[in-house]
């Protein structure tokens, strides 16, 4: 080749090398930053994201939203001095928005994991995340923890419940047994699909979440035990944002003190969580020592 | 399916209609003006243009539309998902009707050219009056079928979460657990929309035939 | 650790959705040029049934979007119990719906070819799949290079779909980073830089095709 082609085919990859490094570079700084509560008094606005299908949090049926987050959000409208603006969304980029400064929180069923601690601290929980584990009805194989060694699980790619498998793996270590072979899915519809078509062996899912399962399907899906510690579902509010933070837990205290967070959580999530921390949880530490399996 | 499903699923084909006829109509004049960049050999701008052609028809379109809904945000630009979506949209059938426009200014008859120079027009006079006229019909064909790929592509902007006509075939499943009725009928109705326009592209490309030089 | 060392950190998941997507476009796109090449006599064929139901076939995939078919494959089938695992069903996906595209395209190039040639390589005792092989195909696939290079990087865009049924490409790599770590930007920016670098590769083996067609005389435009 001679110089001349060499210079023209490696020109464009270089512009885009440039390219690239004069974005993360220049760019990033600019990056929005999530308002502090001052911000949001002042601008008149709380900007929310909130998860799309998540049931019994988040349910869209018909076209209208419904579920436990619903109605939180609605108490929320009526407790805030400001505007509560809501977005939908689903759960990819969800996260990563309230990150990037596009939301203030996500009043959202959003687990507690140490991934997301590094960058977010959560408010005081809202309901028990506990991991389980679900099976096909009457699938005879699985009666007990120890049985799902070396089966096929589904869960969503990038959730909590996938990055918590290494508490169950322990858990079957325990009883000479092992992780079998673990498959991700952009969401839990289609892994309802295949655990009931049999591509999948078990299923998990945060206690709450199943238990809905269960409740429209048990004709063909059974609730198992727990897989994990406890878990806890809680809002996420960027790091450095204390006083939003307390806001949001002085809401959620509101909701206790009034008893209309266990009505909620009977109405939505089948039963009352009185024994939940009351504290946010802004650490790895102190997330360990809350989620310790028992 | 009940009867709020068939409701759902013509959401969701509203959904896809609309979103991809924005993408369309702004994304073959875009595609017109960088042609014309490109063509013209304008110093540093023509060689962004052929970067963005290149890079523009080799991003496959569920990674441009994740690109842009989660990484905007980062630069301030705060854009929901239906905005994501057609700008994703737009951004990939504009880089190849780049090449379309290019493609029937450089088939354009050099006779034609030269006749209407030795008449003494300008050459914005000829390209607006002679050229542009003709490379419409020419381009006509490629367009229709670039947008025939647009709408087949169109289910990948239901991965950030627009509810179209894929992503409503999900919702049902989730609420009925039979996914396979809502599938068809959308398989179906995807196929009624494209047939109309390969229709219509045919159609083009036998008048295309008729007057071509 | 800022955002590039994650990421760096992380190679591993990218290289495997990188090599996952490789694989999957390297055996369908040769899945669909084989099967593609095998349908375009079938698809002149005399027998009036045998054209139509590969004409419907053929419009049929050209009409359907990718992910619809695929979701039929995959969550479609098991109502009729056929349960093909992600793998199986972005194979079959990729290759049963390209294949389509490549017969339209090599049908469409023996159009224009010659009718006297066909016709006495005919006479000459070349028939069926030795017609093709030897006489037509090598003509077909010199004059339409550019266009079989364009649908191969379809096929190869067509690849990010398949995350969608769980095939852990490149696209879902990117996305699972970004979404464990938050690092929005540089996961997707190493994802359209790689799938640019494969779209390149095809067009300059595209362009080694068009020298060769250029040699022997057949090349168009």
């Amino acid at each position: 080749m001679t110089r001349h082609e060499i210079v023209r085919a490696v020109r464009p990859v270089v512009l885009l090398f440039v390219f690239a490094v004069l974005i993360t570079v220049t760019l990033t700084p600019l990056a929005g930053q999530a308002a502090s509560l001052k911000e949001i008094k002042s601008r008149g606005h709380m900007s929310i994201a909130t998860e799309d299908n998540y049931a019994p949090f988040e349910i869209i049926k018909d076209g209208k939203a419904s579920g436990f987050t619903n109605d939180v959000v609605a108490e929320l409208k009526k407790y805030a001095d400001f505007e509560i603006r809501q977005d939908i969304l689903p759960w990819s980029g969800l996260l990563a928005s309230v990150r990037a400064g596009k939301y203030d929180t996500a009043i959202t069923g959003s687990i507690i994991s140490e991934e997301r601690l590094r960058v977010f601290d959560f408010t005081m929980p809202t309901a028990s995340a506990q991991h389980y584990y679900i099976t096909r009805k009457g699938d005879d194989r699985i009666k007990g923890v120890k049985d799902l060694n070396g089966l096929t699980v589904g869960v969503q790619a990038g959730s909590v419940l996938l990055s918590r498998l290494p508490e169950l793996a322990a858990m079957l270590e325990k009883t000479g047994g092992k992780l079998g072979k673990v498959v991700e899915y952009t969401s839990y519809p289609e892994i309802y699909e295949d655990l009931s078509n049999g591509r999948l062996d078990y299923a998990v899912n945060a206690i709450v979440t199943a238990q809905n399962l269960i409740s429209k399907r048990g004709d063909t899906f059974a609730l198992g035990k727990a897989v994990s510690g406890p878990g806890f579902h809680a809002y996420p509010v960027p790091k450095g944002n204390e006083d939003l933070l307390e806001y949001l837990n002085g809401f959620i205290t509101h909701l206790y003190k009034t008893g209309k967070l266990a009505e909620l959580q009977k109405k939505w999530l089948g039963r009352a969580f009185p024994a939940l921390p009351r504290q946010s949880i802004k650490s790895v530490g102190e997330f360990k020592m809350l989620t310790k399996a028992q | 399916m009940t009867a709020g499903g068939f409701q759902m699923l013509l959401d969701g084909a509203w959904t896809t209609i609309w979103i991809s006829l924005i993408a369309i109509v702004s994304g073959v004049p875009l595609g017109f003006v960088l042609s014309l960049i490109r063509v013209s050999r304008f110093p540093v701008l023509s060689q962004i243009v052929v970067l963005y052609v290149s890079l523009g028809r080799a991003t496959p379109l569920i990674t441009l539309a994740l690109f842009l809904f989660v990484t905007l945000p980062v630069f301030g630009v705060n854009i929901d998902k239906y905005t994501a979506g057609v700008l994703a949209l737009t951004l990939n059938t504009a880089s190849f009707n780049t090449e379309v426009w290019r493609s029937a200014y450089l088939a354009f008859p050099q006779s034609q050219i030269e006749a209407a120079r030795a008449m003494g027009m300008t050459r914005a006079l000829y390209f607006r009056r002679i050229m542009l006229p003709q490379m419409w019909y020419a381009a006509l064909p490629s367009l229709v079928n670039e947008m025939t790929l647009l709408i087949k592509a169109s289910p990948a902007i239901a991965v950030i979460g627009v509810v179209d006509l894929t992503r409503v075939t999900n919702r049902i499943a989730a609420q009925t657990y039979e996914p396979l009725p809502p599938i068809l009928i959308a398989g179906v109705m995807y196929i009624l929309f494209i047939g109309v326009l390969v229709r219509l592209q045919r159609h083009l490309e036998k008048r295309a035939e008729r007057y071509a030089t | 650790m800022t955002d590039w060392e994650i990421v760096l950190q992380e190679w591993p998941r990218l290289a495997s959705g990188f090599g996952n997507t490789l694989l999957l476009f390297g055996i369908s796109a040769v899945g669909a040029f084989l099967l593609g090449a095998l349908m375009v006599g079938p698809l002149r064929s005399r027998s009036k049934i045998v054209r139509i139901a590969l004409r419907s076939y053929v419009d049929g995939m050209r009409m359907l979007p990718f992910l619809i078919f695929v979701y039929l494959l995959y969550y479609g089938l098991p109502t009729f119990g056929v349960k093909l695992d992600a793998w199986t069903a972005g194979l079959l996906g990729l290759t049963i719906y390209h294949c389509a595209y490549v017969a339209e395209i090599l049908r469409g190039a023996w159009d224009q070819l010659p009718v006297g040639q066909t016709e006495s390589a005919q006479a000459h005792g070349y028939h069926g799949l030795r017609l093709v092989r030897r006489i037509v195909l090598p003509q077909l696939v010199l004059n339409t290079a550019p266009v079989l290079g364009n649908q191969l990087i379809y096929i190869l865009k067509d690849t990010s779909f398949l995350m969608i049924i769980t095939v852990q490409d490149l696209t879902y790599a990117a996305s699972s980073i970004q979404s464990m770590y938050f690092v929005p930007l540089e996961p997707f920016l190493i994802a359209i830089a790689l799938y640019w670098a494969i779209s390149l590769l095809i067009e300059g083996f595209v362009a080694i095709v068009q020298g060769i067609a250029k040699e022997r005389g057949l090349a168009r435009t």
